[in-house]
């Protein structure tokens, strides 16, 4: 099985520009917990509800004030939509990460592809990932 | 098994007046995505770092001046340490959660059980876990 049947397609992304506060706001509005930055139609990084927590509010930065750019981790691990399932589990486990960023032949974003996505099809594969992540702890 | 030995032990906690910043500090220097409320040594709630995001961050909210008890979740689910795993499990599929604070039989917070710890316990659980949990991605 190929990662583009278990990803999630239409996924909502943000520009590196956009402040951290807008970042938060849209993850609760649609209740997720990470978000792609994409730039020119090209991935540059991910942002997370945790990267807010301890990369904005944590270190006294204003949330307006703050660009995404400034909190968000750059260099991220990404898949191809052809890709096997166990090879990206095995890539999410080396890089102890819940989420991956799928990118299409062209290096487009594709999709996401959490590690409940992954739990839907192997309970065994998915709680590897979980096993071999040392962040955060609860 | 029992909870107790997966369980994540020497928990931090917090005052439910103490300000959110502090909050967010604390799990930053700890490696942690949440912290149990605790007042006069009872638990009263539990935040997290989707919490300070959510309903500090995006809302506003100056995290300096906040107390935790405004953006906290009040309703928090509990196990004991001597339950079995598999109940514990179960309690987080009905629920959608992926954590549970757990208690002793003095109702004092002894420890965290999240669906990671599940996961060194048996892969069959954190999966079905994971399956039923609320879409958070």
């Amino acid at each position: 099985m190929n990662i583009c049947d278990i990803m999630k397609r239409d996924v909502k992304f943000i520009s590196p520009n956009t402040s951290a506060k807008e970042a938060a706001r849209l993850m609760h509005d649609q209740h997720i917990g990470a978000l792609p930055v994409v730039e020119d139609n090209k991935l540059v990084g991910m942002i997370t509800d945790r990267d807010i927590c301890c990369k904005v509010t944590a270190t006294g930065r204003d949330a307006v004030m703050t660009k995404v750019s400034e909190v968000m981790a750059k260099d991220v691990a990404t898949c191809f939509t052809d890709q096997e399932l166990s090879d990206v589990a095995y890539l999410m486990a080396s890089h102890q990460i819940h989420r991956i960023a799928v990118l299409d032949n062209d290096d487009k974003l594709a999709g996401i592809l959490s590690i409940d996505d992954l739990a839907h099809k192997s309970h065994d594969l998915a709680s590897t990932i979980l096993e071999a992540s040392a962040a955060p702890a609860h | 098994m029992r909870v107790s030995e997966l369980m994540s032990k020497h928990v931090e906690a917090i005052a439910p007046d103490k300000n959110i910043r502090l909050a967010s500090r604390w799990m930053r220097d700890n490696n942690i995505g949440s912290l149990p409320v605790v007042n006069d040594g009872k638990l009263v709630g539990i935040v997290t770092d989707r919490d300070i995001s959510c309903f500090a961050v995006a809302m506003g909210r100056d995290p300096s001046s906040t107390p935790i008890e405004k953006i906290m979740t009040t309703d928090v689910a509990t196990c004991y340490d001597d339950d079995d795993i598999t109940d514990a499990a179960h309690q987080m599929e009905q629920r959608h959660i992926r954590r549970l604070a757990v208690i002793d039989h003095d109702n004092k917070v002894i420890g965290l059980l999240s669906v990671d710890d599940l996961a060194r316990g048996s892969h069959e659980l954190a999966g079905a876990v994971l399956e039923a949990a609320d879409a958070i991605h």
